[in-house]
């Protein structure tokens, strides 16, 4: 027996010394800021991009808050102009933040809250008439949120004198966009104030791979964002890539159409960009995926300047719908289909080559190795 | 008759006590398996919830039977509680092999390797005379009492045992394990937060290590476990080494069943001392009495002793299947089941389905979540008889919702052990009217790349 063990051992250190004199010219040596340190990555995340991301949303909030109140107080075009414009701010800052829907956000369920679209406006009108609704019901999911607010800013009349006019004699409509905006309001302040309470700790201390894991919960949660609210809500489905039919209808802030709509999907896209790449110097996804020593090994390229290159592609592909989605998706249809084909590129690298890299499992279902 | 070397191994006798602490070892592990499948929701989420099942291929019949399923695991519990009491064993072995097959047939996305190892140790206890001591059938019917067997049927548990291993070492052989450490470099750094080896699960060379110990260690453990001297060190092994595993990876009962369907290895007083230790606990002092062969009949035992080479011909020859096929084994999976190929890959896929109307020429893309469970999607988006089975339930799906003759197709995308994922199978052919077989697949693409070895 001893004779056999020192025998492996000699077989393995002299295998293990002949690839790794092999594999050092080709990997880069972990640097001092590239290391494989989830908690590092997960301090980064949460100190340097929820938490700040979330008090500037937070901020926006509160002017969407005031301005709302001080057009339902005295709905005047003007008071109208400044509800929609804060409005328009929010909802673009809300484009920064949506991609969080873990931990929190998760348990909230915030996206619903917030903006799923299209908007359910004939719901909307029956909650008005009524005046009984619940926000927390599936069916309320898209009678509320940004969405909501579009109809109710934009879309209850034609014009902006007859939406003023909708408000100064319905207190129905006025209760109901005070209720929309306080619920928004009051779901994201539990979401916010548990960052800033103990979430935080947990969320970093939760370093792990499993399913279970903050890692494992980011990256599902970032991977579904793009792939599903970016790549078919802001996209796919307007453009009619899942049924064969365009339905311009479905894109975002369709009441208000003109160049919102684009720049919400672009910012979204610039977000998921930087998500990815985070700061110099910093611990990123970008980072974390070169320490790993990510690559192509047909071809050798990093992962991380494939994904980049692609992102890039994406992101001119999308800005090129402008300056007025909904116009485009109809009249240059074709443009909107790449534009989604050339985000489904990045969805893959993301989804499968990103994820299968990081070694981060998906169930928690046992499983033997594929 | 003559008196070959063979023919006298066959007439050899052994106590029967290994055959007896297997057959209770075996049985507590599956009614662990099945207590803890429960417990952990999966028998809801496996086969309760998903709208769809991927049947293997001449199985389709066998499917989840609803509520009943739940019936299905509480008799498979039961029947691993009587083979580990060996009452009414021959028909708890029975019951035990055709349930828990059946379990393990009603989904391929819940394919396990160490479930297909309990099918077939299930398959062997029920031909072994495991329940003819210490056990309650021979205790409530003395008749029945033999304290030794033939020597054959233990060493069929051992065979079967250095086939697992040695398999599992054979598939170790190829450039992404040997040469790439692949795909252990990406797994083992996911883990580097553990205690103490944490950080050294960083380096490269670490990874390079424990493939080439992982490929020499199921290579030779078996060897090491048969010879006397030997033994107990390639136990602590066997131990040490499935530990690691269970820490490392999400791999279940697997390390457990391991450990202890490997103490078959120890000689008979090994396990007679372990019995004794046992029925001291019991407070029962058996009665002295004479050792007692188990003879069979001429008939029986050249009969029993078909089926066993029969079982390990098709042991021996399954896993080599895959030669059939023309291309890389790893990209297509063509024969990689039922092989002991354990932990060999970071495969992972995306695919998205698109159905086409034939009248209206109109397309819809599907989401694949509708239909799947997350375990489900992960699973087909890597194997292609998966894909071309969801494909023939998609083309029934939107057939009854009124699509004409739907021609369904799938671009899939697949990324395996770290090269840069590809187009994994033709996205212009009609999956709808391609049959599931086990012929060659033309559709699959090119793996563009080469795997070298076994």
């Amino acid at each position: 027996m001893k004779k056999t063990a020192l025998f492996a051992l000699l077989l393995l250190f002299t295998a293990v010394g002949i690839f790794s004199c092999q594999k050092d010219s080709g990997v880069d040596p972990a640097g001092s800021d590239a290391t494989v340190d989830r908690k590092a990555l997960l301090t980064q995340w949460a100190d340097s991009l929820v938490k700040p991301g979330y008090q500037r949303f937070n901020d926006k909030m509160a002017v969407l808050k005031t301005k709302t109140t001080a057009f339902t107080a005295a709905p005047t075009p003007a008071t109208l102009l400044d509800a929609r414009q804060a409005w328009q701010t929010a909802y673009l800052e809300w484009q920064k933040v949506e991609l969080f829907e873990f931990g929190p956000a998760e348990s909230v369920s915030l996206r619903n809250h917030f903006n799923i679209y299209p908007a359910d406006a004939a719901g909307i009108n029956r909650n008005i008439i009524t005046g009984t609704y619940d926000f927390e019901v599936a069916t309320a999911i898209p009678q509320q949120g940004f969405p909501a607010l579009d109809y109710l800013l934009n879309g209850v009349a034609m014009g902006d004198a007859a939406i003023v006019q909708q408000y100064v004699a319905s207190a129905g409509h006025r209760r109901y966009l005070t209720d929309v905006v306080a619920k928004m309001d009051q779901t994201f302040g539990t979401v916010y104030s548990q960052w800033n309470s103990s979430y935080r700790d947990t969320f970093i201390n939760n370093a792990g791979t499993d399913a279970s894991s903050s890692l494992s919960r980011v990256i599902n949660a970032y991977s579904l964002y793009f792939e599903r609210y970016l790549r078919a809500g802001k996209v796919g489905i307007p453009a009619g890539t899942m049924t064969g039919t365009p339905r311009p209808e479905k894109i975002e802030a369709y009441y208000l159409k003109g160049t919102l709509p684009l720049q919400l999907a672009t910012t979204a896209h610039a977000t998921v960009q930087s998500f990815f790449n985070g700061r110099a110097g910093r611990p990123s996804l970008k980072s974390y995926l070169d320490a790993l020593g990510a690559k192509d090994s047909r071809s050798g390229q990093s992962l991380t300047s494939i994904v980049n290159t692609q992102f890039g592609v994406s992101a001119q592909q999308l800005s090129s719908l402008g300056p007025d989605l909904f116009t485009t998706i109809t009249a240059r249809n074709a443009d909107a289909v790449a534009s989604y084909n050339e985000m489904q590129k990045a969805v893959r690298l993301i989804k499968v080559d990103m994820t299968s890299a990081l070694g981060i499992t998906v169930t928690y279902v046992d499983n033997d190795g594929d | 008759m003559q008196s070959s070397p063979l023919q006298r191994y066959l007439h050899r006798y052994t106590p029967a006590a290994p055959l007896a602490t297997f057959r209770m070892a075996f049985g507590l592990l599956v009614l662990a398996s099945v207590v803890r499948f429960w417990a952990k929701g999966w028998i809801a989420e496996l086969y309760l919830k998903p709208k769809f099942f991927f049947a293997y291929y001449g199985f389709e019949w066998v499917r989840p039977l609803g509520p009943y399923t739940y019936g299905l695991f509480v008799f498979c519990g039961v029947c691993a509680l009587l083979v580990t009491l060996g009452y009414w064993y021959r028909t708890a072995a029975a019951g035990l092999f055709v349930s828990f097959t059946y379990i393990e047939l009603m989904d391929k996305s819940t394919y396990l390797n160490h479930y297909y190892f309990v099918s077939v140790v299930a398959l062997l206890l029920l031909v072994l005379p495991a329940g003819r001591y210490f056990s309650l059938n021979a205790h409530l019917n003395p008749a029945r009492w033999r304290s030794e067997v033939p020597r054959w049927t233990v060493d069929a548990l051992r065979l079967l045992m250095g086939i697992v291993y040695c398999y599992a070492g054979l598939a170790k052989l190829n450039s992404d394990w040997l040469v790439h450490a692949m795909p252990l470099r990406i797994w083992l750094p996911a883990k580097n937060d553990l205690p103490i080896i944490g950080p050294l699960l960083d380096r490269v060379w670490v990874a390079y290590a424990f493939s080439w110990f992982g490929a020499f260690y199921d290579l030779t453990v078996p060897f090491f476990l048969l010879n006397r001297r030997t033994r107990l060190w390639a136990y602590v092994t066997v131990v040490v080494f499935h530990v690691l595993t269970a820490v490392l990876f999400p791999i279940g009962m697997f390390p457990y069943v391991m450990m202890v369907a490997a103490l078959v290895f120890f000689p008979a007083e090994a396990h007679e001392r372990f019995l004794a230790r046992l029925r001291g606990w019991w407070n029962t002092t058996p009665a002295a009495r004479p050792s007692m062969s188990l003879v069979y009949a001429p008939r029986t035992r050249q009969a029993l002793l078909l089926v066993l080479g029969v079982f390990f011909v098709v042991q021996l020859l399954l896993p080599f299947r895959y030669l059939l096929y023309p291309h890389e084994l790893f990209w297509t999976e063509e024969g990689y089941r039922f092989s002991w190929r354990v932990m060999l890959m970071e495969k992972m896929g995306q695919v998205q389905f698109k159905v086409v109307d034939s009248a209206t020429g109109r397309a819809r893309l599907v989401n694949n979540y509708e239909h799947l469970s997350v375990l489900q999607e992960k699973m087909m988006s890597t194997q292609p008889d998966m894909l071309v089975q969801f494909a023939h339930y998609l083309r029934d799906y939107y057939a009854r919702r009124g699509v004409h003759n739907p021609k369904v197709y799938a671009d899939a995308y697949v990324s395996l052990n770290g090269r840069l994922g590809k187009s994994f199978i033709d996205p212009t052919v009609d999956l709808a009217r391609v049959t599931d077989d086990l012929r060659p697949k033309p559709w699959i693409l090119p793996f563009d790349d080469e795997i070298s070895g076994l």
